[in-house]
């Protein structure tokens, strides 16, 4: 097969999105369902690509591809799991307030480790020596596999995001997010629902982070920056943070339209993409938060529609 | 010995915007209810504007202080009337409140290297003079910092305590409505708070700019920190701020002296105040008056 209708750009802007949506339908779960805002995105999803990187080249475990993959990017999803354990408990009797510090702390602490454990991690120097665990020809065409199991993993999370919508654990989560004393008053373990909620969530952003690794080929503190919960943060909120499909429509919307449209097909001076369109990117995220917020708060598709989902549940 | 006066002098001289900052922070979120992400950015702006008028003007970092503060007061101020208090009238959640706050940081952040530029900025100050207190080096800017929080804090725990408008301040933080019974206009007051909040904000921002550099991230890499000292030490009022903030300055100093790493002593900063709010068990205070 030749790849010649697709060029590497449009294949790099093609995994971020895909990516962002990831994170973005996971961050749906916490922040549309259950009401807490998790600011600590890129911690578990820098956890999980520094775990899965320290894994694969400095601990030379015993397999070859694919397994040294599989087993690299099963243990990074267990530990951002385990992190996400963590941070579920210690939030889970905290407000709003609590909940900021909390996840930005953990996310910092991320960061800093990935810092200063530079043995470990290359530190600031990064860390070279990942690679794909397959090996079909051309690196651009090792780069368009990837980008399809990246797609097959973002719709498997998306399968689960609409289960979960479905199922007494998601209106478990609903009211945990509309009023929680009064779903615990019911007997309802709201405890054990955000520990599991923060558990599968992070695991998933784990994953996500580990298989961005493989793509970058090379880890280095700077990706642990706070633009990637900003990403799943700006397309959930743009698209709906109530709705399954919110994080696809607003991720495709402003991740799409910059790294793919604006990066790949306008024609802008060679010397705006090193800093002046990451810039302009950022600036345009921040403020497309606020005013979807001021303006339309429930986003482009709008609030949860219960009473229809509710009806075809129960056949009414 | 040397060990503990080298932690207290360190800690109090280079650590002293963090209680500045700290300070203006809990102001606001004691009286608004609001966490305000966007704050970094105040401090951020500080900075800039101090840099600023220091290389353009040509004046020294001392005559700096008062208009650097001032347009940061007035950049605060800005935020609430155009982002904050709309979003009071149109009845914005508390959550909803600190991600519009976390856009604006965000907003802020990379915008305003539109209008200063991406490089690393500096103050064109000379060299400041060295003076020994305790046997430990001090720079004169560390000192000034030092007296101008002291003062500062005073200052603010007069004005909130004693003074005519620190009372409307008071009774609006407790009751809007009963304090605009008894003829408190809520605006002017609040615009007051963010003023004063912003001006405390930018001034810590000034003191952080001239002891190393002015960037884009000079803000938000304090912010965590800010956040903490506020939220554990606001339960105690101001007081308890300014309490907590000199402890934390300090054990920062300590930590990096022992572990010759400043991140390191972030870390175990960061570990420490999570498990006091997760031990402290019960809900922080759940309102956006705004």
């Amino acid at each position: 097969m030749t790849l010649d209708w697709i060029d590497a750009f449009l294949i790099s802007g093609l995994f971020q999105v895909a990516m962002v949506i990831g994170l973005g339908l996971l961050l749906h779960l916490q922040l549309g369902l259950a009401r807490i805002a998790n600011f600590g995105v890129v911690g578990f999803w820098g956890l999980g690509m520094y775990v899965f990187g320290v894994l694969y080249t400095q601990v030379g475990l015993p397999f070859g591809e694919p397994w040294l993959f599989l087993a690299c990017a099963a243990a990074a999803t267990l530990v951002s799991g385990a992190a996400g354990l963590l941070v579920g408990w210690l939030i889970s009797d905290l407000d709003t307030d609590g909940v900021l510090v909390v996840t930005l702390g953990f996310a910092t602490a991320v960061q800093i480790l990935a810092t200063t454990q530079d043995d470990l991690t290359g530190g600031a120097r990064g860390m070279g020596g990942l690679d794909f665990p397959f090996d079909i020809g051309k690196v651009k065409d090792n780069e368009f596999l990837w980008l399809v199991i990246m797609t097959a993993v973002v719709v498997a999370i998306l399968l689960y995001v609409w289960r979960v919508h479905r199922s007494p654990y998601g209106r478990l989560l609903i009211a945990v997010g509309g009023n929680e004393p009064l779903a615990r008053s019911l007997g309802k373990s709201t405890f054990r629902a955000k520990l599991w909620l923060f558990a599968v969530a992070s695991a998933g952003m784990g994953l996500i982070g580990a298989m961005n690794g493989v793509m970058a080929r090379y880890l280095d503190v700077g990706q642990v920056g706070v633009g990637v919960t900003l990403a799943a943060m700006v397309g959930l909120v743009l698209g709906g943070t109530a709705r399954v499909w919110g994080a696809v429509v607003g991720v495709v919307l402003t991740v799409g339209l910059f790294d793919i449209v604006i990066q790949s097909y306008l024609p802008l001076p060679k010397e705006w993409y090193t800093q002046t369109i990451p810039v302009m990117r950022e600036a345009a995220f921040g403020l497309t938060l606020m005013l979807v917020l001021l303006f339309r708060p429930l986003g482009i598709l709008g609030d949860m529609q219960r009473d229809k989902l509710m009806g075809k549940i129960h056949g009414r | 010995m040397d060990f503990i006066t080298q932690s207290l002098v360190i800690g109090l001289t280079e650590n002293a915007p963090l209680v500045l900052a700290a300070i203006g922070f809990a102001l606001l979120y004691k009286l608004t209810g609001l966490i305000n992400v966007a704050y970094s950015e105040t401090i951020t702006l500080g900075a800039y504007f101090g840099m600023w008028i220091n290389t353009t003007f040509d004046l020294n970092f001392y005559a700096v202080l008062i208009p650097a503060g001032l347009l940061a007061g007035v950049l605060s101020v800005a935020t609430y009337l155009a982002i904050f208090r709309p979003a009071k009238r149109r009845n914005v959640g508390v959550l909803e409140l600190i991600i519009i706050s976390f856009g604006l940081s965000i907003f802020l952040r990379h915008a305003l290297q539109f209008v200063f530029g991406y490089p690393v900025r500096f103050y064109d100050v000379p060299p400041p003079d060295t003076i020994m207190v305790l046997g430990t080096g001090v720079t004169s800017f560390r000192l000034l910092a030092l007296a101008s929080v002291a003062v500062l804090s005073g200052l603010l725990y007069l004005f909130i305590q004693r003074s005519r408008y620190g009372l409307q301040v008071r009774a609006l933080a407790n009751d809007e409505d009963l304090a605009q019974v008894s003829g408190i206009r809520p605006l002017a007051v609040t615009v007051l708070i963010w003023f004063i909040a912003g001006v405390a904000g930018g001034l810590a921002g000034a003191f952080y700019g001239v002891g190393s550099n002015v960037s884009a991230l000079l803000g938000w890499r304090q912010f965590l920190l800010i956040l903490m000292v506020a939220l554990v030490g606001g339960s105690w009022g101001l007081g308890g701020v300014i309490v907590v903030g000199v402890g934390t300055s300090v054990a920062l100093a300590a930590m990096q002296l022992q572990f010759d790493q400043s991140l390191y002593a972030q870390l175990v900063l960061i570990v420490a105040f999570v498990i006091v709010i997760k031990v402290r068990g019960t809900r922080l205070t759940e309102r956006a008056k705004v």
